[in-house]
């Protein structure tokens, strides 16, 4: 089979997976949904494996492959159809989408057991996975939409998954509404495009898109911003990131596969596609790079405050999307996907380490309750701490070698753009800091009581409540239901656990400076006309910059030791002195309020003006306007209708007599 | 031969019909009026269709005893029906087309 | 064919009218699903090819005015014509499901609307149209005045005072065309073809343009004369209001296209800002009210003048794109709107209520119900990967092109909608249930009603191609007149 077949075999199986388990949610017994689930999104990873090896066997220069299977809507000169395109970077990142979801799957399977929208749940879970593969290999800006979209609206299904809770329904809203404020900034790229050049299709526009535009030009730079809004909303970055931390109201599994791992990630996944344009609009990447870094550091600072164990999660995952950001918009493109694998990796790892948390804390969040898991579970605290080493970029794992390259690349690219590598290491310490802040408050310290009704061997039940409101939980719903699930009972979440566990260990060995380029090889394919992705940096200076990297991991990780396991006091009182900052911070920086006060309120004293001036006085002013006049002309006529027959007689005959006198007059 | 006298003749007899109508309450009575005022039309129509020579003014007049003896019936029918309901032969208390 | 398809609906409601009572909604729906079949050979007949007329029928009615019988049907009017044919079975069914006062003289209402409506899409004479638009009201007006729920009276008597003052507009400047049209001591034509050959001069354009644009943009209806639409829409009964938002609106539409555009080019060009800032202003309009209601109607309805909106930027975008995406989004429209209405009619009977405050927590027990009205919210909201997106795609490149400043503001209409149709659906679907809503599945026989709509929704998500490919060329012709 060639590499398109396997493609359309990849789009096929979620699916049919998804229909399958919808169509039959009152048929299938006890698990099966769950297994049929998983094994869909398996078969397609395999059916990915299929398309890179095809691929490999094709020449380099020829690893761009288009298929279509019917015209989609083509008419009047527009000409869109269903059709795919297959190379090196669309491959790579179904690789990654389809291997982090089957293990996300696997560890679904357990974790939502006792949840009685389990049917639904797998059912959705395999529709996000079509979408997000829909998204990756898309051949035209269409396409693309379309997935964009059924990602926002699966993303959407999910966090509000658990719909009687009012806080779930509100944040499924939120992040809905902001991902179409995202999809109308794409459309609109997309028009421009097609007003630009005629056409939809990415190879077409790509390959007209050098000739027709020159540098900067403003209306490329125009359309690089409106693809920088639909980026950005996806990827929750500034100031459009406020809906992410409100996602994690949906099932853990989903944060750990849409919020971290795959579908936040698409805003970076776009940059790269579209690298093409964004290269003759360096201002628009320019100004990706800056809000990248700020996000980086914006959201890495409220991580440090945050006491939400899934909301920490959550900042971490705006601010190293954001390094990702920097780098596509910088030209490190290699690198950028490199750290979009490896974050993959070890961020679903964190979350389904939580996850485990919580259930064992029965679905309560918050760190500030926690501690002393280390002993009852040792497995989960295992692997929190390799993700959490991962993420702060300890040395020899997956995070360390991606974020360093990302951050060498800005160094060595000269003029103003030193300023990314800086502000990164800066941020990179923090995130050492806030990794391992939560890793010293859950897994060491002293053990909190569902700690040790978890080592005595039960696990801690709780009367559900909303870990937002406090409010009791609608357990009709189901999960957080009667039952929770640890990684340590349940061998489906252990196995998925393990894997990504080894893969954020050694994930990072694939692209070594000086060493192995295996990703960087690969994706040439796609970034081959790129000027900017000239080769690697010097390996000295990679060297280098591994060893800044490492320097401030450690400082960082040393840093959360001193404050939270050798003198335990010094957090609270340095919250004391620092109360300003501190209250800045858990408000995060004010955005909602800020979004709130200027698009919320507006919109909704429109709605009210509307209502109260157009349509109670203009609207219905001209109705009871009419109905006045023809009142007031009724009540003269009303007049004559005296209900005497006589004196209707006697008009007629009047007026009969009048026109026969009238016709009198003007014939003679 | 004059045929003016038949037309003033025709003339008189409307406008006897039409007071009738317009002065008095009975039914019965505005219901005998209108027939005056019917066949002051049909000595009209007859008298031009003499004058012109030709059968159409006739042919009217047929029509309109028609139309007369029809109005009648369903006249005298609505005056009966009104007797036996007891309701007063007035046309002034019927006044339920006022607006 | 077309004499059939016309006649058919009239005369099975004349006939349910002799049947006893239980029986009168079923022959009635036998007749409209009998359309059902003629317009599915119709649309299966139909050479995508010709921009011109098919099945033609053409005789003399009222020689001395020059009134043709003169039916046709092209890949304007197909679609509706089998949106029409579609959506009347479902509304007659599921009326015929639930108990109905004077059920025989109610279906009979129903089924000259429907005869109307299929006139109204089909005639090719200027004045059969005009007396078919009028005729439409006449069903409506008692089906409301009727059937209505509360201050009927007054709803009606305001939507036929609004609807007919436009259509004495209409009549008038239908006449006036025809008389100034004809040279004098010439033989007095209403056929549109033919007075598409002899253009008025530019000034009577004007006029006659905007008399006719009143009467369509009443009927859609449009912003600053919508008036009539607030009360109709909460006093119709809901299988009628489903028709008359899903189909009645498009004719106005249709009328643009298939009156307005071809007789007044020079006035459709020197009048197109105008209708664009009228258009632009039901998008916004419509949608802000949209999220501030809470009776699930009147969301429904506000969301109806902004999708009118949108049909009417497409077509004054002046270009086929845009005209394309307008009749295909007349058809994506329909078909979703008919299906929210039948929905809130299941849901009234549920919870009791139409108040988005007293509805909720439906989908716990009601899956199916869920799931269904799921689809159609998101085909609602014009989601990519809906038919209702590749319109409305259309309508906004066509726009775009033709005027970049109205392209972006009617965009902010597509976030609006996102917001109030997912709204709409949470409120009623999600969250807890409220005192007094009882949570329960569809009923196989409503179910039935609704699945083809919802299929047919899903099968033009997957291949819109299947409307453009047909309409393309006699919209694209209808547009390109101008130039």
């Amino acid at each position: 089979m060639s590499a398109t077949t396997y493609a359309w075999l990849v789009l096929a199986l979620p699916l049919a997976g998804s229909l399958t388990i919808a169509f039959g949610y009152r048929l299938w017994p006890g698990r099966a949904a769950g297994w049929i689930g998983t094994a869909a999104i398996g078969l397609a990873f395999l059916a990915s494996i299929g398309a890179l090896t095809q691929l490999l066997g094709e020449p380099s220069e020829h690893r761009q492959l288009t298929s279509s299977l019917w015209d989609y809507a083509s008419a009047a000169g527009v000409n869109v159809k269903l059709g795919i395109l297959v190379d090196p970077l669309s491959v790579f990142m179904i690789l990654v989408v389809t291997g982090v979801s089957t293990l996300i799957h696997l560890y679904s399977v357990s974790y939502v057991e006792s949840d009685r929208g389990y049917a639904r749940f797998f059912s959705y879970l395999n529709f996000f996975v079509f979408s997000m593969l829909l998204l990756l290999l898309a051949g035209n800006f269409v396409l693309l939409i379309v997935g964009w979209a059924f990602v926002g609206f699966a993303s959407y299904a999910l966090i509000s998954f658990w719909y009687r809770r009012e806080t779930a329904t509100k944040a499924g809203m939120k992040a809905f509404v902001i991902n179409v404020v995202g999809d109308v900034g794409l459309v609109l790229a997309a028009f421009f495009v097609f007003r630009e050049l005629h056409a939809f299709d990415y190879l077409t526009v790509f390959q007209g898109a050098a000739g027709h535009f020159h540098t900067n030009q403003g209306v490329v730079v125009a359309i690089c911003l409106l693809l920088l809004v639909g980026a950005f909303a996806k990827s929750a970055q500034l100031p459009l990131h406020t809906w992410l931390p409100d996602a994690m109201e949906g099932p853990t599994p989903v944060s750990a596969l849409i919020h971290a791992a795959t579908m936040v990630t698409a805003g970076v996944y776009l940059i790269a596609r579209m690298h093409p344009l964004f290269e003759l609009a360096p201002t628009a990447a320019d100004i990706a790079a800056f809000i990248g870094l700020a996000t980086v550091i914006v959201a890495a600072s409220i991580a440090l405050v945050v006491t939400d164990l899934k909301r920490i999660i959550a900042y971490s995952t705006m601010s190293q999307i954001g390094y990702m950001v920097v780098g596509v918009s910088i030209g490190a493109y290699t690198a950028g996907m490199f750290h979009l694998m490896t974050h993959a990796f070890f961020k679903a790892l964190l979350f389904m380490a939580a996850g485990s948390v919580i259930a064992a804390m029965a679905s309560r969040q918050d760190i500030d309750r926690m501690g002393g898991f280390r002993r009852s579970l040792p497995y989960t605290s295992l692997l929190l701490i390799v993700g959490a080493l991962a993420l702060s970029g300890f040395p020899g794992t997956s995070g360390f070698f991606s974020k360093d390259e990302i951050l060498v690349f800005a160094a060595e690219r000269g003029g103003f753009y030193w300023i990314f590598a800086i502000a990164g290491y800066a941020a990179a310490a923090m995130t050492a800091f806030y990794s391992f802040r939560i890793v010293f408050r859950v897994c060491y310290g002293e053990p909190c009581p569902e700690a040790e009704a978890l080592r005595e061997g039960h696990m801690a039940h709780a009367e559900p409540e909303n870990p937002v409101t406090g409010e009791p939980e609608d357990t009709d719903v189901g999960f957080p239901g009667p039952e929770h699930h640890v990684a340590e009972q349940a061998r489906s979440m252990a196995i998925a656990m393990g894997c990504l566990g080894l893969a954020a260990l050694v994930g990072g060995f694939v692209q070594i400076p000086g060493v192995s380029d295996a990703i960087g090889h690969f994706l040439e394919g796609t970034f081959a006309n790129s000027k900017l992705a000239t080769g690697n940096p010097p390996t000295g200076d990679a060297y280098l910059g591994l060893l800044a990297g490492a320097v401030v991991s450690v400082l960082g990780i040393g840093l959360a030791y001193l404050l939270y396991v050798v003198r335990p006091g010094l957090a609270p009182a340095l919250r004391t002195r620092l109360s300003g900052v501190h209250r800045f911070l858990v408000n995060r920086w004010y955005f909602d309020e800020l979004i709130d006060a200027v698009v919320v309120r507006p919109t909704l004293w429109l709605g009210r003006f509307f209502d109260d001036v157009i349509e109670r006085r203009v609207v219905q002013g001209l109705v009871e306007g009419t109905v006045g006049v023809v009142r007031g002309t009724s009540t003269a006529v009303r007049f004559a209708q005296s209900g005497f027959v006589r004196a209707y007689a006697l008009l007629l005959i009047t007026g009969f007599a009048g026109l026969g006198l009238y016709f009198l007059i003007v014939s003679s | 031969m004059n045929m003016d006298w038949y037309l003033v003749l025709s003339a008189l007899l409307f406008a006897t019909g039409a007071v009738g109508v317009l002065i008095r309450r009975s039914p019965v009575v505005i219901l005998l009026c209108l027939e005056l005022m019917l066949n002051a039309g049909n000595l009209a129509l007859i008298t031009f269709s003499r004058m012109l020579g030709d059968q159409q003014g006739q042919i009217f007049a047929i029509v309109v005893m028609v139309v007369a003896a029809c109005e009648v019936v369903v006249g005298l029918g609505l005056i009966v029906a009104m007797y036996r309901r007891r309701i007063p032969l007035n046309v002034d208390d019927l006044r339920q087309l006022r607006g | 064919m077309l004499n059939l398809l016309l006649s058919l609906p009239l005369a099975a409601g004349v006939v349910a009218c002799a049947m006893p009572r239980r029986a009168a909604g079923w022959v009635a729906s036998a007749g409209s699903l009998g359309v059902l079949g003629l317009a599915i050979a119709l649309v299966a007949g139909f050479d995508a090819s010709a921009d011109g007329l098919q099945h033609s029928v053409d005789v003399s009615w009222i020689p001395g005015l020059g009134v043709r019988y003169a039916l046709g049907v092209d890949g304007l009017s197909l679609f509706l014509v089998a949106l029409t044919a579609l959506v009347w079975p479902a509304a007659m069914i599921f009326s015929a499901l639930r108990e109905i006062e004077r059920p025989r003289l109610y279906f009979l209402m129903l089924a000259l609307a429907e005869s109307a409506t299929l006139g109204a899409f089909l005639a090719q004479d200027l004045l059969l149209f005009v007396l078919f638009f009028d005729l439409m009201l006449v069903p409506f007006y008692f089906l409301i005045g009727a059937w209505g729920g509360a201050n009927r009276v007054p709803a009606t008597t305001k939507m036929i005072v609004y609807t007919l003052v436009g259509s004495l507009l209409m009549l008038v400047a239908a006449i006036a065309t025809a008389i100034l049209a004809t040279p004098a001591g010439g033989q007095l034509t209403f056929s549109i073809a033919a007075l598409q050959s002899h253009l008025l001069s530019t000034g009577s354009q004007y006029w006659l343009f905007c008399f006719f644009a009143a009467a369509f943009l009443v009927k859609m209806p449009a912003f600053l004369l919508h008036g009539w639409m607030a009360d109709a829409y909460r006093a119709a009964p809901l299988p009628v209001l489903a028709l008359l938002s899903g189909v009645l609106s498009k004719v106005g539409a249709y009328g643009f296209l298939r009156v307005a555009l071809p007789l007044f080019p020079q006035a459709t060009t020197h009048f197109q800002e105008l209708i664009l800032v009228v258009a632009l202003a039901s998008i916004l309009y419509g949608s802000a009210m949209a999220f501030t209601q809470t009776n699930v109607r009147l969301i429904a309805g506000y969301s109806s003048i902004a999708q009118l909106g949108f049909i009417t930027a497409g077509i004054f975008s002046l270009r086929p794109d845009g005209a394309n995406g307008a009749v295909l989004q007349m058809v994506n429209h329909g078909l979703v709107v008919v299906p929210v209405f039948l929905i809130i009619a299941v849901l009234y009977e549920r919870a009791g209520s139409e108040d988005l405050g007293r509805l909720g927590g439906m989908a716990m027990r009601a899956p199916v119900l869920a799931a269904l009205f799921l689809v159609v919210t998101l085909a609602t909201l014009a989601m990519p990967g809906s038919a209702n997106f590749v319109g409305e795609l259309y309508i906004l490149i066509g726009l775009f092109q033709a005027k970049i400043v109205y392209a972006f503001v009617a965009s902010i209409g597509v976030a609006l909608a996102a917001f109030y149709a997912l709204r709409l659906y949470q409120r009623t679907m999600h969250n807890r249930a409220p005192e007094g809503v009882e949570s329960r599945e569809i009923g196989w026989r409503d179910g039935l009603v609704l699945a083809p709509l919802v299929a047919c929704i899903v099968a033009l998500a997957l291949y819109p191609q299947f409307i453009l490919h047909r309409i393309d060329p006699s919209t694209s012709a209808k547009v390109a007149l101008r130039r």
